[in-house]
C-alpha cells in the first residue's frame, strides 16, 4: 500500500462509517478498529523503507506549479504508528462506551477523518501538503471537541478554532512568501532557503510558521484552549486529544528546530551558555508552561481538567528538551513524547471508564471505587507512577534523560522548573487516586461494576507497554537513534536496557532487579507475620465521634487547600480571562463601528461607493 | 553467585534495619534528656517492633496491605543504591537522581495504604506531606544538581570519590551554603520538628499512621528506620566526604542524626504552607546563589 493510500483510505471509508453507524451504533467503532488495525499492519511493514516510498503529485494552478510530496522518514513513521496505535486502542474502548451515545456515528466519522489527516501531516514532504492536512485535522478535531455533551463544549471549541485559525493564517502567509521566492515548498529546499537569507528575515518566517505548532502543542501563553477542549471533549476523544494531537504540534516544532537547523541561522546571534537565545527563550517558555500547568492542575476539582492541565505541564518538558537541541535533549524530548502518549492515554481512558460508570467528572462526587473497579485502578496506578517519573516505569527514563541534558549545560533555572513539575506531579496525580479510587464509597455507587471487558483491553495493553519500556528502553532508543541519524544529529549511546547520559549511565535491569528484591523481602515479612482481620472502611479511628455517613466522611473537596492558598492570587490572574476581555473589547469596537458605518441609510452607502471610487482614482493617478 | 548476592542483599537490609532502630532509640533518649526526662532505654524500638509483629492487626482491604508492602519494599530498594561506608551492592552510575525518585515509591506506597484506610485524618496528613515535599525538594534538588555539575558525576559513589583527600576537599567546605540548605531540607525530608505538620500528633492524630497497628505499624516502623539510614548516609556521602572505614562512616551518620534530632527537639511546628513558603524563600535563594557561584 502506498503512502497516499494510507492517508486517503481512512478519509474515504469515513463516509461509509457514518452511513452504517447511523443505523447500527457500535458499527462505527468496529469499522474503525478494522481500519486502524489494517493501517497499523501496513505502517509496520513500511518500517525501514525510508525515502524509497516517496510519492509526488504535480498540479498546475493558474500557472503556478505545486508539487505535493509524501515521504516516509523515521520521524514520520514513529508519529504515524503512534497515531494509528492510539486510534486502534481508543476504538476498542469506544465499542462498549459509546453504546448509549447519540452522536456515536459522527464520532466514528470524524475520528476516521482525523486519523487520515494526521497521517497526512506526518507523511507530508512539503509545506503545502502539510498545511492542507493540518487544516483538515484542525476542523475535524474542532467538530469532535464541540460534540461534547457538556455546556462548555461550544465555547471551548470556539476558543480552539480561533487560536488555530490565527495560526493557520500566519502559516499560509509564510508559506506563500517562501513559495514566491523559490517556487518550491519541499522541506530540504525550504530549509536551505531559510539558511541563505538574512537571519532576521528567516527568524520572522520561522516564528510565523512556528506559532501554529506552538498553539497545537499548548505552550504558554497560547495554552488557553487546552484545558477547556480536553475537559469538554467527548470522554473517548480526550485520550487522543491529549495523547496524540498535542504531539503533532511538537512534530512541527521538531521540523523547525532540526530540519531547518536553527543553529546555522542563529550562529551569530546572542547565546546563553552555548545555546542561541531564540532556542533558550523557547526552552524558557517550556519551563513556564511546566510551572503554570502544575500549579493549576493541583487546584482543579474536575478530574478531566486536572489531567488536561497536567498535559500542559508535561508538554512543557517535551518543548524544553527539544529546544535545547543537544543529542541528549533531542533524545529526552522524543522519549518523553512517546511515553507521555502512552501514560496520558491510559489516564484519560481510565477516567473515561470512571465517568462511564459514575456519570460525573467532579472528584468530590466519587470515592472508594477501587474495590468496584480494580482493573481501572491498576491501570491508573501504573500510569501515574509513570507520569510522576518513578522507576521502574517508562516515565522516569525520559525524565532522567531530560535532567541529564539540563545538567550537562548547567541550565539551573530550567532545572528548577523541571523539578517543580516533577514533584508537583506527585501532588496532582495523587489527588484523583485518593479521591476517586480510595477513601469512602458513596452509597449511590454501591452497585457499580468494573467496565466491560472490551474497555479493559486497551488498559491491559497500555500497562504492559509502560512496564516494558520502563525495563527495556532500548526498543525506543532504536527508533530514536534512527531518527537522529536521519536528521544528522549525534546519537546517544544505548543498549537494550542502558542509556548513557552526560554524567553516568542508566541501567534499568539493575533497578528492576533491586525493586523486585525489595518488594519480595517486604512480601515475605508481611506473609510470615500474623494474619490480619479485615474490617470495613467506616470502622476507623474517629476521636470518639460516631460516623455513619460515608459521604461526609470522605476527604476530597479542596484536597490541597494549604498549597492552593499560596497561589490564590496567581490563579486569579487568569490568562484565559484576559484573552476573553480582549475579545469582548474587540466586539465592542466592532459594534461601535457598525453603528456608525452601517447606518441603514441608502445615502451613506452611496457616499461610501463614491468615496471608494475617488480613492481608487487617486491611487491609479499616483501609480 | 546469585546466592551470594541474595545473602549480601539480606545482610545489608538487616544491618540497615538494626542501625535505623538503634538511631531511633538514641533519638528518643536524646529528646528525653533535652526535656529533662530520663527516657526509654536505647533498645526500646527493637522491643516495639518485636511486640508489633506479635500483635493482632486489622486491615482495610488489599490496598492497605499492598501499600504497606510497597512502602517497605521501595525503601529497601533505595537502600541498595546508597553506599554505607565501603559497603554497597550496586555502584551504578547515575544513582543520585534515582535515589530521590526511588524514595518516592515508598512514599507513594505509604500514601496509598493510609488513604486506603478511609480515614480522613490520614488523607489530611498525606495532603500535607505531599505539599511539604514540594517545599523541601526544590532547594534540595538545586543543591544536588550543583553537586552533580561540580563533581562531574551523577552517582553517589562518584561524588564521594570526588571529595577524597582530607577534610578540605569535603563539600562541606567547598559548597558551604549548599550544605546548610541541604541540611535544612534534610529536616523536612525526615519530618523533623519545625516541619512535622504531616504527622502533627496533636492535630490529626499522627496523620498517615492513624489506622496502622500490629504488623502494619511494624512494617512502617522498619521502613522509617531504613529511611533514616538512607537519608543520613546520603547526606554523609554527599557533604561529609563519605568514608572508607565503616566506623568513621557510622560516626558521621550519628553526628548528622543527632544534630537533626537536637534541632527537632527544640522547635515548634510550622503551619504547612508556612513551611513551604519558608523553603521557597531562604533555602531556595541560598541554593540558587550557591548554584550560580559554582556553575558560572
Amino acid at each position: 500500500m502506498s503512502l497516499s493510500q494510507i492517508i486517503i483510505i481512512p478519509i474515504i471509508i469515513s463516509i461509509f462509517t457514518y452511513l452504517i453507524s447511523k443505523k447500527f451504533k457500535t458499527a462505527g467503532s468496529l469499522i474503525n478498529i478494522i481500519l486502524s488495525g489494517y493501517i497499523l499492519y501496513t505502517i509496520t511493514n513500511i518500517y525501514g523503507k525510508w525515502d524509497i516510498l516517496s510519492q509526488s503529485l504535480n498540479i498546475n494552478i493558474m500557472g503556478n506549479n505545486f508539487n505535493f510530496i509524501l515521504n516516509n522518514s523515521p520521524l514520520a513513521w514513529l508519529l504515524g504508528i503512534m497515531t494509528v496505535g492510539s486510534v486502534f486502542l481508543i476504538s476498542i474502548f469506544s465499542v462498549s462506551s459509546q453504546k448509549n451515545i447519540n452522536n456515536a456515528a459522527s464520532f466514528s466519522f470524524l475520528f476516521s477523518i482525523l486519523m487520515g489527516s494526521i497521517l497526512g501531516v506526518v507523511f507530508a514532504g512539503d509545506l503545502m501538503t502539510l498545511f492542507i492536512f493540518w487544516e483538515l485535522m484542525t476542523w475535524s478535531s474542532f467538530f469532535l471537541i464541540s460534540s461534547g455533551k457538556k455546556e462548555g463544549a461550544k465555547k471551548a471549541s470556539y476558543r480552539y478554532l480561533i487560536l488555530s485559525t490565527i495560526g493557520a493564517y500566519l502559516m499560509i502567509t509564510s508559506i506563500f512568501i517562501i513559495y514566491s521566492q523559490i517556487n518550491t515548498l519541499e522541506f530540504t529546499q525550504v530549509a536551505n532557503y531559510l539558511q541563505s537569507i538574512p537571519a532576521l528575515n528567516s527568524i520572522i518566517l520561522i516564528i510565523m510558521m512556528g506559532i501554529p505548532f506552538l498553539i497545537k502543542t499548548g505552550v504558554f501563553p497560547v495554552h488557553v484552549w487546552v484545558n477547556g477542549a480536553h475537559s469538554n471533549a467527548p470522554k473517548e476523544f480526550s485520550p487522543f486529544l491529549s495523547g496524540m494531537m498535542l504531539k503533532i504540534g511538537t512534530y512541527g516544532l521538531m521540523l523547525l528546530l532540526y530540519l531547518v537547523p536553527l543553529y546555522n541561522i542563529l550562529d551569530t546571534s546572542i547565546k546563553f551558555r552555548g545555546l542561541p537565545i531564540f532556542n533558550y527563550i523557547l526552552a524558557l517558555f517550556g519551563g513556564i508552561t511546566i510551572i503554570t500547568g502544575t500549579i493549576l492542575a493541583i487546584r482543579q476539582e474536575d478530574v478531566k481538567k486536572l489531567v488536561a492541565f497536567s498535559s500542559i505541564s508535561q508538554m512543557g518538558y517535551i518543548v524544553m528538551a527539544l529546544a535545547i537541541t543537544t543529542p541528549l535533549g533531542f533524545t529526552g524530548g522524543l522519549l518523553h513524547l512517546m511515553n507521555h502518549m502512552i501514560f496520558k492515554t491510559t489516564i484519560f481512558l481510565t477516567m473515561a471508564a470512571v465517568i462511564y460508570r459514575t456519570n460525573t467528572t467532579k472528584m468530590s462526587e466519587m470515592g472508594g471505587l477501587i474495590f468496584r473497579m480494580p482493573v481501572t485502578f491498576a491501570a491508573y496506578l501504573t500510569a501515574i507512577i509513570a507520569l510522576a517519573g518513578i522507576p521502574p516505569t517508562n516515565g522516569f527514563i525520559s525524565k532522567w534523560v531530560i535532567y541529564q541534558a539540563l545538567i550537562q549545560k548547567g541550565y539551573i533555572f530550567l532545572s528548577v522548573a523541571a523539578f517543580f513539575g516533577s514533584i508537583g506531579s506527585f501532588m496532582y496525580v495523587f489527588k484523583p487516586l485518593s479521591t476517586v479510587f480510595l477513601g469512602q464509597l458513596k452509597p449511590i455507587h454501591k452497585d457499580i461494576k468494573e467496565v466491560p471487558f472490551l474497555m479493559q483491553i486497551p488498559m491491559y495493553i497500555l500497562m504492559a507497554l509502560m512496564v516494558l519500556f520502563g525495563v527495556l528502553p532500548g526498543i525506543q532508543m532504536n527508533i530514536i537513534n534512527q531518527i537522529a541519524r536521519y536528521l544528522n544529529i549525534e546519537t546517544v549511546q544505548s543498549t537494550l536496557y542502558t542509556i548513557t547520559g552526560a554524567y553516568g549511565a542508566w541501567n534499568s535491569l539493575i533497578i528492576f532487579n533491586v525493586f523486585v528484591g525489595g518488594f519480595l523481602l517486604a512480601l515475605i515479612i508481611f506473609v510470615f507475620a500474623k494474619k490480619s482481620e479485615l474490617v470495613g472502611l467506616m470502622d476507623t479511628y474517629t476521636s470518639g465521634e460516631y460516623m455513619d455517613d460515608p459521604e461526609a466522611y470522605h476527604y476530597a473537596y479542596k484536597y490541597y487547600r494549604p498549597f492552593d492558598r499560596i497561589f490564590d492570587s496567581f490563579a486569579a490572574k487568569s490568562l484565559t480571562r484576559a484573552y476573553d476581555t480582549f475579545a469582548r473589547n474587540i466586539t465592542k469596537l466592532g459594534n461601535l463601528l457598525g453603528k456608525t458605518i452601517v447606518t441603514g441609510n441608502g445615502q451613506s452607502y452611496a457616499f461610501y461607493m463614491i468615496l471608494l471610487m475617488v480613492i481608487l482614482a487617486f491611487a491609479g493617478w499616483m501609480v | 553467585m546469585i546466592i551470594i548476592t541474595i545473602l549480601e542483599f539480606l545482610l545489608i537490609a538487616i544491618f540497615a534495619m538494626a542501625l535505623g532502630l538503634l538511631f531511633m532509640g538514641i533519638a528518643r533518649k536524646v529528646v528525653a534528656r533535652t526535656q529533662k526526662r530520663i527516657g526509654p532505654p536505647f533498645y526500646q524500638p527493637y522491643l516495639d517492633v518485636l511486640k508489633l509483629f506479635g500483635k493482632d492487626a486489622i486491615t482495610h482491604g488489599f490496598i492497605f496491605d499492598f501499600g504497606a508492602i510497597m512502602a517497605f519494599g521501595g525503601m529497601i530498594a533505595t537502600l541498595f543504591f546508597v553506599p554505607i561506608g565501603s559497603i554497597y551492592l550496586y555502584s551504578m552510575s547515575g544513582t543520585l537522581l534515582l535515589v530521590i525518585y526511588l524514595m518516592a515509591i515508598a512514599y507513594l506506597g505509604m500514601a496509598m495504604a493510609t488513604v486506603g484506610s478511609g480515614n480522613p485524618l490520614a488523607s489530611v496528613g498525606i495532603s500535607r506531606a505531599l505539599t511539604q515535599m514540594l517545599g523541601y525538594e526544590m532547594p534540595f534538588i538545586v543543591v544536588l544538581l550543583t553537586l552533580i555539575y561540580s563533581s562531574g558525576s551523577s552517582s553517589i559513589v562518584g561524588i564521594m570519590q570526588a571529595q577524597q583527600g582530607g577534610f578540605m576537599n569535603w563539600n562541606l567546605i567547598n559548597v558551604p551554603l549548599g550544605t546548610l540548605v541541604a541540611f535544612i531540607a534534610l529536616l523536612g525530608l525526615m519530618g523533623k520538628k519545625p516541619f512535622d505538620a504531616p504527622i502533627a500528633p496533636s492535630e490529626i492524630a499522627s496523620g498517615p499512621v492513624v489506622e496502622h497497628g500490629g504488623k502494619y505499624l511494624g512494617l512502617l516502623m522498619l521502613q522509617h528506620a531504613v529511611s533514616i539510614v538512607v537519608k543520613t548516609a546520603l547526606f554523609v556521602n554527599l557533604f561529609f566526604g563519605g568514608a572508607s572505614n565503616i566506623l568513621f562512616f557510622l560516626l558521621k551518620m550519628l553526628l548528622v542524626w543527632l544534630l537533626a534530632t537536637l534541632i527537632g527537639s527544640v522547635f515548634p511546628r510550622f503551619k504547612v504552607e508556612e513551611g513551604v513558603l519558608f523553603y521557597w524563600k531562604w533555602p531556595l535563594i541560598g541554593a540558587l546563589i550557591q548554584a550560580v557561584i559554582i556553575i558560572f
